[in-house]
């Protein structure tokens, strides 16, 4: 099984943009100004309750 | 997260019970009260019950204290504020509501005003979302608060995924908490209290995180 990479992005509702997160540093790398994803990084999917 | 009491300067400690699924409403509470806000008032109450959150607004609660202390803590116990404006305010009041707006946003707190038609909006609030009173409010409220819980979801997204970073994963969980009032969420956050006091959860990286969070 492949290890999870560290880094990730997330779509924020509210700007419609997408954030890159480092899990290892557990911070908010950077904001998207376009539109659409950041390429080569893995979207995170939600989690369940 | 250190707040500042808006009075003295000094941090603030003392222990606000948090009202999740609540909005604070800004406002002209005085007498008299344009009919037009009167309807607003009533029309945002009944769809956000739809929604099973309840409205709060300064005069919900009595202390017997300075009045601005007491919305400072009311703004930090709520998830949401609710600015309800007329063209017919004079600029004491509207100087007030977009004070409080200020502090909800400085606070981490999510914002709407909803404002009569031809009522004007200070150029610093310009990008603060708005909506018009008008025969659209009902799909314009429910467009909001679909985005409203989207941003609660993101929010715990960002908790869980920046565990590595403690205080940042806790806020973003207690926002998400305030929206929602999800227990597991609250579960999620005692996890992680609990976790910083066990001494073998608390990695050199967790440890530089949290310098760097109160150094930076």
């Amino acid at each position: 099984m492949s290890k999870k990479s560290s880094i990730g992005q997330t779509k924020n509702p509210r700007s419609g943009h997408y954030v890159k997160i480092d899990r290892e540093k557990g911070k908010i790398i950077s904001h998207k100004k376009s539109e659409g994803p950041y390429k080569n990084v893995p979207v995170i999917k939600k989690r369940d309750k | 997260m250190i707040n500042y009491n808006p009075i003295d300067g000094d941090v603030y400690s003392k222990r606000i019970k948090y009202r999740p699924r609540t909005c604070f409403i800004m406002t002209k509470l005085g007498k008299p009260i344009p009919k037009e806000i009167i309807n607003m008032r009533r029309t945002v109450a009944k769809y956000l019950k739809n929604y099973k959150i309840e409205i709060i607004d300064a005069s919900s609660i009595v202390t017997g204290r300075d009045f601005l202390v007491k919305i400072f803590e009311m703004i930090l116990s709520v998830p949401l504020g609710i600015a309800l404006i007329s063209k017919k305010f004079n600029y004491k009041t509207i100087a007030n509501i977009f004070y409080e707006i200020g502090l909800l946003q400085a606070l981490g707190k999510e914002t709407l005003i909803i404002k009569t038609e031809g009522s004007n909006i200070p150029s610093d609030f310009i990008r603060t979302e708005y909506i018009e009173y008008n025969n659209k409010i009902k799909e314009k409220i429910s467009e909001y608060l679909k985005t409203y819980f989207e941003l609660a979801e993101h929010y715990e997204l960002l908790g869980c995924e920046l565990i590595k970073n403690p205080i940042t994963s806790i806020d973003y969980l207690k926002r998400s908490y305030l929206m929602t009032s999800e227990s597991n969420t609250k579960d999620k956050i005692n996890k992680i209290i609990s976790s910083l006091f066990s001494p073998e959860h608390f990695t050199e990286e967790i440890k530089k995180n949290i310098k760097n969070l109160i150094t930076s």
